[in-house]
């Protein structure tokens, strides 16, 4: 292995930190939506390492797996931020109950 | 103790009446509302039958439990169906099916919901059988439950007055006192030595040390005593009354109310004898202070049905009284005062209900005159007010005074307080009466109908129980008297 | 309790008796209410076969020796048996035979009054029930026994007083003398349970029994059982401090008057007195007590009498002070004297009822000043039956009411009661001068001379036939002219009942008949001189002094007191003290409790509520916080 595993880890580290700079300070949903879908591929490219590392396949089944849920959350998240944006006209995540029941019709 | 099990399941039959009749109403389609209520005519009619049956086919010479029938269902925690009634069970389940053959009765002009109303009136009133008939502490806990829900729906859905408070009142008031039972349940079986809920194993031998029975005695007495309207855990019952339609207030104050105090008896005093007599003195209290209470607050109430669930409150005290005395008279004078005043009260609720239903009012202050507009509904009227006065020869006479006799002996004070607060009683009871039944017909009541005969026939039912255990209480005192005797003959 | 010497046919008669007008009151009112006629034949009929059956008692049982006791099992619970029973004795024998004869009288003299009323036929189903309890009240053969039906003999009262709720003041009165007699009954109810536990047992015979009751009751202990039980003599005898429901229920129909709140029902008090004589007699204390309340009773009442001007009022005072006097007899000692007034009294008060009635039912108006000026006098009858009745109430020579007066104050001497035989004295005095009061009024009105009766009458009253009323009438004069002569007949038979007759000797003082009617002629004399003499203002002495007028007037203030107290104590006072109590206190706590839920629930919403992003760097906060506790722990 030519990258050294220290190596990996610390971009999968600042991968991280990065999707959580995003998802906390940003003031969009999409950009949050986004942050954590940097946080999960951070975690991603650190099970990638670790599985070369210690030469388990665990590691990149796990991957794939987390694909998979990366893809399902976007899709509901989406869908939910988009069902917000119809009803408040902002994806604004500072919503209240207030902005919620006005431009709610349940 | 022994007991032989029955040829013939007569209480699962009753039982099977109740659920077989909500099963055929909820087969009936919604809009044939008179078919509903003849299938709920018949099926209550039938469970009032069988209890009559019951009543009168046990057997008062051997006493103890008959009719019984016991399935095992989890032997492992000991839990049976178990059924069984004696003197004490009895006169309850009569008085639960005249009630309920007569508040079905009642509702018959009813028109909003009639299919979701009747099946949940049935539902009820199956808690309420299973309860009185139940010997299995884990049923009759069940039963108690099953009985609570459906007051929730039937007063929310179909009451009157500020409903969703007081539905939501009543029911959180009730559920904590379920709250307290359960663990009381628990305590006791845990702390038996066998694991099992069987009410008649649980009474054998000592099984609790006393202080482990004042400990569940209380909780057991506040828990059901919440239900049977004592002293200061009251309030829900008034204004439950008041939100209340006609035949769930009859139901209600009539059955409901009366399986506090019998969950008080049957639990309470059956299983810790100790912590009865440990608890006597503030029963006793709480009972005097609700009589006077209950009365005096009466006298100040603007609303007809307030009035009654006050009265209520008094008269149930006057039950509390006679349970605290630990003696048998004033047991006897304590059940006969159930059955007694659950009659009287279903007649005073159908009897205002008719009135509401054609005054449109509940207010006192707006109601004047009626015994010239609707004499009849007024006799049945004024009938409730004597038997909650006390006027001797009819049937609530004899509870309060058997209970008034032992009570002088064993609590004095308590005893001359709640005599003194009779003549209080019959200030509160007839000034009602005057002010809605007496004084000129009012012009804006002038076109109202008297009661039609077919309406009166329920009335005439309990007005008739109410003069015929006036006349001869000794129906209903023999048959207690065997129970008593049993209970108080064991220690 | 053997039932001694059994004949069955007394008791069945009685039983029948009995039974008869429930049976009527049930019939009537189940099925022939809206039939007039039906309905008042079925309760003459029962009222009438009660009164053969009396006569027929009366007879069969003249030379009784020993009291005939019929008991049954009513009711058992545990260790406490409630019988229901007969028992017949010359105390209770009388009685009935009074009640019967009375509750016949006045409902066949209801026959006219009623007429035409549409709650006629409810009227007499009413006056069934009434004869029923009253009847049976008087045979009962248990304290316990007595108070039922002490109970519903006031229920009986509380309906017909109560007769024309459309009018507020009826049913108010009705309601005001359930109520109070119901605030005695505690006092009864109390002290008969007090007995029970002490005794194990009510009966009659053993409580009237020296001996036993004596062994096993410490004296204190009969003195205030006693005092209780009289408790519920004063209610229902509408005795001081007790009294001011009674001239109220004269809102009821006068028959209902004449028969239950002066004849019998408010008689019921000074019968259980009698009956239970044995057992008072036994507490110095409660005798004393019965003797001051009969005559604080007697001088108040006739203080009331003196000034009002409504004509059943006047009679309803008078009924009051007679009862009041009656009890002054017993108290003093001497059963036959109480017993024997009581049934002179039955006979003439309800003559005096009745016709004023028949004065109210012509005139239209209860003003006896009017009932003058619309031409009382013309008529005959009732004119002539009131003199005889008042001459009884006075206690004139040849009427019955002499002679059971005479008998009272005597005993009042002997018994070395100075102090209560001036009392009498003056109670006399004063008696006869409102009865004559009364009658000059009425014989000689002034203003408008004789202005012929109007044709109209009020609202109640529609023309009936004459004749039951004025038989009536004349049969209850014949009985109060005659029935004085049967003093010493009617003393030899109650005697018999036994205890409490060693005392009654008849008075002997010579003196005393001479001076009463000395009395009376003064008091006649003096309200001649205020009232019948041509050049008479018709202004008593008493009204020319307002402060007396007025006391007497406002009937001595007691019930404006008792209203004020009612008003304050139980209205303003308790009663809203318990409301706001459940209002602010309990339902309070309770909503206060279900706020606090709320409101906490509320707190945690807004924890969870809001803005996502704060949430989050808490969570990173709190993760990165575990990792460097984790890091360095470890």
């Amino acid at each position: 292995m030519i990258v050294p595993l220290n190596h990996i880890l610390l971009l999968s580290g600042l991968l991280f930190s990065l999707g959580m700079f995003c998802t906390l300070a940003r003031r969009n949903l999409i950009m949050m939506l986004l942050g954590i879908e940097i946080m999960l591929n951070a975690a991603a490219v650190a099970f990638v390492g670790a599985s070369l590392h210690w030469q388990q396949m665990e590691g990149q089944a796990i991957v794939i797996f987390i694909l998979a849920v990366a893809a399902t959350e976007v899709t509901i998240g989406l869908a939910a931020i988009l069902v917000v944006y119809r009803r408040t006209d902002s994806v604004d995540p500072d919503m209240d109950a207030a902005l919620w029941e006005k431009g709610g019709s349940r | 103790m022994a007991y032989q099990l029955a040829d013939f399941p007569f209480l699962t039959t009753l039982l099977l009446c109740c659920i077989a009749g909500l099963l055929a109403i909820l087969a009936t389609p919604a809009k044939h509302t008179q078919a509903i209520k003849i299938v709920s005519a018949v099926f209550s009619g039938l469970t009032l039958v069988i209890s009559i049956y019951l009543f009168i086919a046990y057997d008062q010479q051997a006493g103890g439990y008959q009719f019984v029938e016991r399935v095992a269902w989890i032997p492992a925690l000991g839990i049976a169906y178990f059924n069984g009634v004696d003197g004490f069970a009895l006169p309850m389940l009569l008085l639960t099916g005249i009630v309920f053959f007569t508040a079905v009765l009642t509702c018959w002009e009813m028109e909003l919901r009639v299919k979701e109303f009747f099946a949940l009136v049935f539902l009820l009133v199956t808690g309420v059988f299973g309860l009185f008939m139940s010997l299995d502490l884990f049923f009759i806990f069940v039963w108690f439950d099953v009985s609570l829900f459906p007051m929730y729906l039937l007063i929310a859905i179909w009451g009157s007055t500020r409903k969703e408070y007081g539905a939501m009142k009543l029911t959180l008031y009730l559920l904590a006192g379920s709250a307290l039972i359960l663990p009381a349940i628990v305590y006791l079986v845990v702390h038996s030595g066998a694991m099992t809920f069987d009410l008649l194993v649980l009474m054998e031998g000592d099984r609790f040390t006393p202080a482990q029975q004042r400990i569940a005695f209380f909780l057991l007495y506040i828990g059901f005593g919440i239900l049977a309207g004592v002293f200061p855990f009251h309030t829900w019952s008034p204004v439950g009354h008041v939100a209340a339609p006609t035949a769930v207030s009859m139901i209600h104050a009539g059955v409901l109310m009366k399986i506090g105090a019998f969950g008080i008896l049957r639990v309470g005093i059956f299983l810790c004898p100790e912590g009865w007599q440990y608890w006597a003195p503030l029963m006793a209290v709480l009972a005097t202070c609700g009589i006077v209470y209950g009365t005096f607050v009466g006298l100040n109430q603007t609303d007809l049905k307030y009035v009654i669930g006050y009265s209520s409150v008094a008269h149930m005290g006057i039950v509390g009284l006679g349970l605290s005395t630990m003696t048998i008279d004033g047991l006897n004078g304590a059940v006969f005062q159930m059955f007694a005043h659950g009659i009287m009260t279903a007649l005073f609720f159908s009897s205002v209900g008719y009135i509401y239903d054609r005054t449109h009012t509940k207010a006192i202050a707006e109601l004047g005159g009626l015994s010239r507009i609707m004499p009849r509904a007024t006799t049945f009227f004024i009938l409730a007010a004597l038997t909650g006065i006390g006027v001797p020869c009819l049937a609530s006479f004899w509870g309060e005074l058997v209970v008034f006799m032992s009570c002088v002996r064993v609590y004095p004070v308590a005893g001359a307080l709640a005599i003194g607060a009779l003549a209080v009683g019959a200030l509160f009871m007839l000034r009602v009466v005057q002010k809605t039944c007496y004084g000129p017909p009012l012009k804006k009541f002038a076109g109202l109908k008297d009661i039609t005969a077919a309406l009166a026939v329920p009335r005439i039912i309990l007005a008739s129980v109410i003069v015929l255990l006036g006349l001869f209480p000794g129906l209903l005192f023999d048959m207690i008297n065997t129970a008593t005797m049993q209970l108080i003959g064991l220690r | 309790m053997q039932p001694a010497t059994p004949l069955p046919n007394s008791l069945i008669v009685t039983a029948a008796a009995l039974l008869l007008p429930l049976l009527a009151f049930g019939v009537i009112m189940l099925a022939t209410r809206s039939r007039h006629r039906l309905s008042a034949a079925i309760s003459i009929g029962a009222a009438g076969l009660s009164l053969l059956a009396a006569v027929y008692l009366l007879v069969q049982h003249w030379q009784m020796q020993a009291p005939l006791i019929f008991q049954a099992v009513w009711m058992v619970s545990g260790q406490m048996t409630i019988p229901i029973g007969i028992l017949l004795d010359p105390i209770s024998l009388s009685m009935f035979a009074v009640v019967a004869a009375i509750s016949f009288l006045v409902q066949v003299y209801s026959l006219g009054y009623m007429a035409g009323d549409p709650g006629f036929g409810c009227y007499y189903g009413c006056m069934s029930l009434f004869a029923w309890a009253m009847l049976t009240l008087t045979v009962s053969s248990s304290l316990l026994q007595i108070y039922i039906f002490w109970e519903l003999v006031g229920l009986a009262s509380y309906l017909l007083i109560g007769f024309w709720f459309d009018k507020f003041s009826a049913s108010e009165a009705g309601k005001k003398a359930f109520v109070m007699t119901r605030t005695g009954d505690v006092a009864f109810l109390l002290g008969l349970v007090l007995l029970w536990l002490q005794l194990g047992t009510l009966d009659i015979p053993v409580l009237t029994n020296p001996a036993t009751v004596g062994a096993q009751l410490s004296p204190g202990m009969i003195t205030l059982t006693a005092l209780l039980i009289f408790g519920g003599i004063v209610g229902k005898s509408a005795q001081f401090p007790l009294l001011t429901w009674l001239p109220d229920a004269m809102e009821g129909p006068t028959p209902v008057s004449a028969l239950l709140h002066s004849a019998t029902m408010v008689a019921a008090g000074v019968y259980l007195f009698s009956r239970l004589f044995g057992f008072f007699s036994l507490s110095p204390t409660a005798m004393a007590v019965c003797l001051t309340i009969g005559t604080i009773s007697m001088l108040l009442a006739s203080t009331m009498a003196m000034v009002a001007r409504d004509i059943k009022q006047v009679w309803a005072y008078s009924t009051i002070s007679q009862l009041g006097f009656m009890l002054m007899g017993l108290g003093a000692g001497s059963l036959f004297a109480g017993a024997f007034h009581l049934i002179t009294h039955a006979g003439f008060k309800a003559l005096l009822f009745l016709c004023a009635d028949v004065f109210i039912h012509h005139c239209g108006t209860n003003d006896m000043f009017e009932i003058g000026r619309q031409g009382g006098r013309r008529l005959k009858s009732a004119v002539v039956c009131t003199i005889i009745g008042a001459g009884a109430l006075s206690g004139l020579p040849p009427l019955s009411g002499f002679f059971s007066k005479e008998m009272i104050l005597g005993h009042l001497l002997d018994s070395g009661h100075p102090v209560a035989f001036l009392a009498a004295a003056v109670g006399a005095f004063l008696t006869t001068y409102y009865s004559f009061r009364l009658i000059f009024i009425i014989l000689f009105p002034r203003d408008s001379g004789d202005a012929p009766p109007p044709e109209s009458h009020d609202g109640h009253h529609h023309a009936g036939s004459e004749w039951p009323m004025t038989t009536v009438l004349w049969c209850l004069a014949g009985v109060t002219v005659v029935l004085g002569f049967f003093q010493t007949p009617l003393h030899d038979f109650l005697a018999r009942a036994g205890t409490g007759f060693q005392a009654a000797t008849p008075a002997h003082h010579s003196w005393l008949p001479v001076a009463a009617c000395l009395l009376a002629a003064v008091a006649i004399l003096q309200a001649w001189f205020e009232y019948g003499r041509k050049k008479a203002r018709q202004i008593g002495w008493v009204e020319q002094i307002p402060f007396l007028a007025d006391l007497f007037g406002q009937r001595w203030y007691l019930d404006r007191l008792y209203r004020y107290l009612l008003d304050t104590l139980v209205y303003r006072g308790v009663s809203r003290l318990f409301t706001a109590n459940d209002r602010r206190v309990i339902d309070g706590a309770l909503d206060g409790l279900g706020r606090s839920t709320i409101g906490l629930g509320r707190v945690i919403d807004w924890v969870h509520g809001g803005m996502i992003q704060y949430r989050l760097m808490i969570m990173v906060a709190a993760v990165i916080g575990l990792i460097l506790f984790i890091g360095w722990g470890g």
